[in-house]
């Protein structure tokens, strides 16, 4: 049992009264709670956790964090978790990811015997012939390769993984001590701070330091827990910087959710992530046994783990230095204690599954089974460059600092400088003060100058200035590369003499690079290797790192998961007042944009016959309705539609269409005029929300000068169309306060009336079916009275309720064409039939010049009525119109339905002009392949074209 | 073919391997000449084609392509690399059907494996009315003879099994417009493609060179800029290069180098985000689209789901990306595929595209003599690459708008003649 696991640690975060049973490729294994997958599996003596990628190498610990390319594993259905950082729960089921068969034997490994064949980008220079082959066998090998663990998708679900929202003056991106200093700093100026913390304990370094470090640590994390301004986000990460300190903050093993998104607006944004130790290029250097010193001193002080037996040590920095002392407190023999600073190295480490000879810059040669390498730092700059920073490279300190930050975004701790630990606090709480000042005086300015202001807190805080003392800039040696090449990518197995070929091919900047060597792309995103990437490529074209540039970091700082960013997707489907009704009464939903609606109730056919002969009643309310005010409502009407608006005086209703300004039909719908200076106007149900926009963005932008207000009122008024020869009878009975009598309220007027005792009911009379019919807007809150009343009223009548497919027959058969199925967005005004209705001689419409050119042409197709010659055959929507028996194409069928009034198939079409005169032949290719002839008709309308029913 | 070039081979490999030897570069660092006969502004995948095709086809060599980058830095490397040829219009078709044979024999023709993965490309259908679109497309494709079909539910589910077809989601699938030669392509590898066979050719790539002027003459604008005029050559941030042809192909960036030459452009920029997940084992067959739910997704290669969705609706040239959009992109893939939800997304960026009100492509000569355009690609430039190259070296190596893009010109827009794929193209891709 953990043959490496140490006596008790000073530091240690594991709770050795636990056993948790967990198991590693099968097999049974046990770790105490504090520990992580990694550390448990390393106590039980596991060296080899996974593969690389191309050359299938073995891989153990080298980072001990979440940031270890090399402990990717998958456990249960989730892939690629990091063991290095994951916490172990019992009853885990831990496996190696992307090996075949197995982690121990992987044929994949035969790829190091022909590594040499396969240099960066070697399937650019192969698998072209022949052709097939490429596309039958290469490819479906290369396939094979692809890294990664498994995704379950047939098991898996969707989890409920909520979001939250946070309004924090002070967000802390960092629990180190510079972070700890700031939180609390910025909480005693009267700040409220969320601090937020990758690991799952505050502390950052400290905590793997010795007993000094560990009482600072205490102290500021009670200094910490204790105010109660301060929220503490551990095992959180802060992912990405928006505009306007938008954050992301990424909190994981939240007990209601695997993930929680949490989206800040945060006055000030404190950066203090620390530094991320860097690898060292070396032949041999992605060995299992080679570790960063951060990972040594981690597995001994955190988890009470020996990493290894025998040590060797390259050290050019205190941090390395104190991994000595560590390894001597563990029992480990220090074989070598080498000083990068006074130029010793290691050129080779030796080993298959673990490190096994150590072949030095002296040329001695070791035996040892740890190689722990402290030679530097890298800046993770992520959140500073999402912030427009560009980090500048500063060789003596061999590291990126940050250059120019906006003023709600400040850095603090290691990535600034070094110093003491006092020194890294003491900085840390002037720029919590800062941080504070200017998030307060922001939120000052915010409260007391927008117009729903609560009274000023009091005068604005007084402005400080910035006059922090800079943190030191210790010089570092710049140690990227040994004399040998190895691994600068661990994760997409990319070395140095690969970049280095890249490099002489031409692929001689940082992003070309990359791109052709795949350097930064994998899951590390460049926090290891992006540097050492850097230093290679400035070597080879013997240029200064500061002029190489780095590849820029983009959100996130941390991979997200679908299910964490997704949370529950909030597009609820709308339902109109009425639809509770219409579903317990049978009615068959239709999916229709953003609603549901009555597709019919069991019997179309039967439902449009009724409103031809009695009365039918159906559910409109998805048509776009927008509430028009003002004294400038006709001039926006006039910019936006073809038509003209000036001379619509008040009562009257008007069909409107509206072109984009390709001159492409866009919309269309009626509007009617309320009064003097106020309109409904209604758009189509998909285009609803669209409209809107556009008639914001007009009046905001283009004519801020227009008094217009627009409030969209498609919900609030439930849309009711009662159409049939006897709907006048029905609306007499219900309707107080309106003449219905045909002259004093004609076809396309509008009144406002009392309709079964809901006042203000807006009723105009327009017709969709072809038949007499009134559409009626009632406050959706008294919807579901009015319609019952109606149909109480009407049951004599042979009312019969209706839905969206009876209602598309008898528009059909009225020849009323619909935008976005008989038009499509090539289709120009002109090809509509729109004739007189479209003004050309107006001052300014949308779409004018295009449609002044349209109208000049002559070869747009057109829209007309075709009827089969066949009556029994009804050819699908989108069946093609050809020429003949040939291929090529004169148009199509939009529209088709069996007419029940006819009693034959009724169709709409587009038409080569050549075939748009009543009484042309077409040819239709239905879909099974047979040609048909059908005939083009006079008028759109195939019934009633004279419109004697609608204005009776 | 580049055959004069270093020719790439298994063998080659092999060779390469065992000696050791340093592979030649795949193009030159050349200095700049003071003359060419052709400048083309722009490294990306449509200026390194023109230039490719100017020297293939034309035998015009003294050629340079000048970026104020790298190569394949802007939109040429953020696309999505997936490219198709079911387009609405037959005009569309017989364009984009013709790039589409262009990637097919890339390979071969450039000498460089382009990694074309014809996988087959679905565009799901969610509505009754989106249904109907498909059933078109698949109609006037047929017509033209392209392999496309509308393909129900359960053999959405063969094809692309990951997918939920069930019919109580929130945006069910209904069907789908099945297009087995679509695909993605390598893009990076297209534009090096291009650029080493253009290089062997003599065609000077000067990379990390921008252009800060288009330099005329005679024409009725300030500095002879503008109508009537002709170009004499472009300055740059290495110096003044005297060409008597210069060529756009600059994309986002498009309308502010035209001014340069005081042709202005019904083009506005707007950023256009994609994004990438961490690599898992591949489950996902083929290309997915879905117009409803804003979204396309394919799993390259390597394992990483890469989806794009549609552009920003606020015109800018900034590139950094917004939280909301990956949070409605996970929203939307998670309603296709609920079973991914523990995939990590790794990394979002954007590239700018060049829209114009007709959504299609501003191509070939302008007002000024001299002064050609291939811009106004929108979201769908990748595809064309290979097409517009070719039709554009035909256009400035005849001084003569190519048959194939004279629907294009910069004269539609005053003579009020737009083009319109806007049906198709904004399907998705």
């Amino acid at each position: 049992m953990n043959p490496n696991r140490l006596p008790v640690r000073p530091g240690e975060v594991i709770d050795r009264e636990t056993s948790l049973a967990f198991t590693w490729n099968g097999r049974p294994h046990t770790g105490h709670r504090g520990d992580t997958i990694a550390s448990a599996l390393a106590a039980d003596g596991v060296d080899v956790f996974a593969r690389s990628m191309k050359y299938k190498r073995r891989r153990g610990i080298m980072t001990a964090d979440h940031w270890d390319p090399n402990l990717f594993v998958q456990v249960g259905d989730e892939p690629n978790v990091r063991a290095g950082s994951r916490r172990l729960v019992a009853g885990m089921e831990v496996s190696a990811q992307n090996v075949w068969p197995n982690l121990r034997f992987d044929i994949g490994a035969a790829n190091q015997l022909v590594g040499r064949f396969l240099s960066s980008g070697f399937y650019y220079k192969t698998f072209m012939r022949p052709k097939w082959l490429w596309h039958h066998l290469y490819q479906k090998v290369l396939r094979k390769f692809a890294p990664g663990g498994r995704i379950h998708w047939e098991t898996s679900t969707h989890g409920a993984y909520d979001k939250r929202y946070a309004h924090p003056d002070v967000l802390v991106a960092g629990g180190g001590p510079a972070g700890m200093g700031a939180a609390i700093a910025a909480a005693e100026a009267g700040a409220s701070v969320m601090l937020v913390e990758h690991e799952p304990d505050l502390g950052g370094h400290l905590r793997w330091g010795d007993a000094d470090d560990l009482a600072v640590l205490a102290d500021l994390a009670a200094a910490v827990e204790s105010h109660p301004g301060i929220e503490v986000l551990v095992d959180s990460t802060v992912t990405g910087r928006y505009d306007h300190n938008w954050i992301a903050v990424m909190q994981r093993s939240h007990e209601i959710a695997p993930e929680r998104l949490i989206k800040a607006r945060a006055g000030s944004l404190v950066v203090a992530p620390g530094l991320i130790e860097r690898p060292y290029v070396f032949a041999g250097n992605d060995t299992p046994g080679v570790m960063l010193s951060g990972a040594v001193r981690r597995l001994i002080n955190l988890w009470a783990v020996r990493p290894g037996t025998r040590a060797v040590v390259l050290s050019a920095n205190p941090e390395g230095d104190a991994a000595i002392a560590d390894l001597e407190a563990a029992g480990v023999e220090i074989v070598a204690a080498l000083d990068a600073r006074a130029g010793e190295d290691i050129v080779e480490v030796e080993g298959r599954g673990r490190v096994g000879n150590v072949v030095l810059g002296d040329g001695r040669t070791v035996s040892a089974d740890l190689v722990v390498i402290g030679t530097g730092w890298t800046a993770p700059t992520s959140l500073l460059n999402m912030a427009g920073d560009r980090p500048v490279y500063d060789p003596t300190a061999a590291r990126y600092f940050p250059n120019q930050l906006p003023d709600d975004v400040l850095a603090t701790g290691g990535i600034t400088g070094n110093g003491t630990t006092a020194e890294l606090v003491e900085h840390g709480r002037a720029t919590g003060t800062l941080a504070a000042n200017r998030a307060l005086r922001n939120r000052h300015d915010r409260r007391s100058s927008t117009a729903r202001a609560r009274s000023p807190e009091g005068p604005i805080p007084e402005s400080l200035h910035d006059t922090r003392a800079s943190l030191a800039r210790t010089p570092h040696p710049e140690c990227y590369r040994s004399s040998s090449h190895g691994m600068v990518d661990f994760s997409e197995d990319v070395s140095s003499k690969d970049l280095v070929q890249a490099s002489r091919e031409g692929f001689d900047s940082i992003e070309l690079m990359k791109r052709y060597t795949t350097v930064t792309m994998g899951p590390s995103q460049g926090k290891l290797e992006t540097v050492n990437a850097a230093a290679v490529l400035a070597e080879t074209r013997s240029m200064d790192m500061v002029d190489i540039g780095t590849t820029v970091w983009r959100p996130p700082f941390a991979p997200i998961s679908l299910g964490a960013l997704a949370g529950r997707i909030f597009e609820p489907i709308r339902r109109s007042a009425l639809q509770d009704w219409h579903e317990d009464h049978g009615a068959s939903p239709l999916l229709a944009g953003q609603w549901v609606r009555p597709d019919h109730y069991g019997d179309p056919v039967a439902e449009a016959r009724n409103v031809r002969e009695n009365v039918g009643i159906i559910d409109v309310t998805p048509l776009g309705k927008l509430d028009l005010r003002g004294p400038d409502v006709t001039k926006l009407l006039e910019l936006v539609y073809v038509n003209r608006w000036q001379k619509l005086d008040v009562g009257r209703v008007r069909y409107g269409t509206m072109v984009a300004e390709d001159g492409v039909v866009s919309d269309d719908g009626v509007t009617g005029r309320l009064g003097e200076d106020h309109y409904l106007m209604t758009t189509t149900s998909s285009g609803a929300g669209a409209i809107w926009e556009m008639l914001e963005d007009y009046l905001q932008t283009y004519r801020p000068d227009w008094n217009v207000h627009v409030t969209a009122v498609t919900g609030g008024l439930t849309s009711i169309n009662v159409a049939g020869p006897r709907c006048r009878e029905l609306l007499l009975r219900l309707v107080e306060g309106v003449d219905l009598s045909p002259d004093a309220f004609p076809y396309f007027h509008v009144r406002r009336g009392t309709v079964a005792g809901v006042p203000d009911c807006i009723i105009w009379r327009i017709g969709f079916t072809g038949e007499l019919s009134y559409e009626v807007h009632v406050p959706s809150g008294h919807a579901l009275h009015v319609w019952e009343s109606l149909l109480a009223n009407g049951e004599d009548l042979g009312i019969m309720p209706f839905g969206v497919e009876s209602q598309r027959i008898l528009r059909l058969e009225k020849g009323h064409y619909i935008v976005g199925q008989d038009t499509d967005g090539l289709t120009k005004a002109p090809s509509a039939g729109l004739g007189g209705l479209v003004k050309l001689d107006k001052p300014d419409t949308l779409g004018l010049p295009e449609l002044r050119a349209a109208y000049a042409r002559t070869d747009l197709p057109i829209l007309v009525a075709i009827q089969t010659d066949d009556p029994e055959v009804v050819p699908m929507e989108a069946d093609q119109i050809v020429d003949g028996d040939s291929n090529r194409i004169l148009g199509r069928i939009t529209s088709s339905r069996m007419s029940p009034t006819l009693g034959r198939s009724v169709c709409l079409g587009q038409v080569d002009p050549s075939l748009a005169a009543a009484g042309s032949k077409v040819t239709i290719l239905l879909i099974d392949g047979r040609r048909i002839l059908g005939t083009v008709q006079e008028h759109h309308a195939h019934v009633d074209p004279e419109g004697v029913r609608q204005n009776a | 073919m580049a055959r004069h070039g270093y020719k790439y081979s298994a063998g080659k490999l092999i060779r390469h391997g065992l000696t050791r030897g340093d592979w030649p570069r795949m193009w030159r660092r050349p200095e700049a000449r003071s003359s060419y006969d052709v400048v083309i502004i722009g490294g990306g995948l449509h200026g390194l084609a023109t230039a490719y095709y100017l020297a293939h086809n034309h035998g015009m060599t003294n050629i340079a392509v000048v970026d104020k980058g790298y190569l394949g830095g802007g939109g040429s490397g953020r696309n999505t690399a997936i490219v198709r040829s079911n387009y609405l219009t037959p005009e569309g078709v017989a364009f984009y059907d013709r790039s589409l044979d262009l990637y097919n024999s890339m390979a071969q023709d450039l000498n460089l494996n382009v990694m074309f993965s014809r996988r087959g490309h679905l565009t799901l259908a969610h509505t009754d009315s989106a249904l109907r679109t498909m059933h078109w497309r698949a109609e006037v494709n047929k017509l033209q003879g392209i392999d496309s079909s509308v393909i129900d539910p359960q053999e959405v589910k063969k094809q692309a099994p990951s997918l939920d077809v069930s019919a109580d989601t929130r945006y069910p699938i209904l069907g789908a417009l099945f297009h087995p030669p679509g695909g993605i392509v390598r893009h990076d590898a297209v534009v090096w493609g291009y650029a080493r066979a253009a290089d062997h050719l003599g065609v000077h790539m000067l990379q990390e060179t921008e252009v800060l002027d288009i330099l005329c003459e005679g024409g009725e604008g300030p500095d002879g800029k503008g109508a009537g005029g002709r170009v004499t050559g472009v300055r740059t941030s290495r110096g003044d290069i005297s060409a008597p042809a210069v060529v756009n192909c600059t994309a986002g960036w498009a309308s502010l180098i035209s001014n340069m030459a005081g042709v202005p452009l019904p083009i506005t920029t707007h950023p256009l985000q994609a994004a990438v997940t961490e690599p898992c084992k591949v489950f996902l067959p083929t290309v997915v689209v879905s117009g409803s739910l804003h979204v396309y997704v394919s799993q390259t290669d390597r394992g990483e789901l890469v989806f794009g969705a549609s552009v920003d609706p606020v015109g800018t040239y900034r590139v950094n990306g917004t939280l909301e959009f990956t949070e409605e992109l996970a929203g939307h893939v998670l309603e296709l595929m609920p079973g991914i939800s523990k995939m990590r997304l790794l990394r979002q960026w954007s590239g700018l595209c060049d829209m114009t009100p007709d959504y299609s492509p501003v191509m070939g000569t302008t007002q000024v003599d001299g002064y050609f355009v291939d811009v106004g690609w929108g979201t769908y430039g990748f595809k064309a690459g290979p097409v517009a190259g070719e039709t554009m070296a035909e256009t400035i190596a005849t001084g003569r708008d190519a048959d194939l893009i004279a629907p294009f010109t910069i004269s539609r827009f005053t003579e009020g003649d737009l083009v319109g794929e806007k049906g198709a193209a904004a399907v998705g891709h």
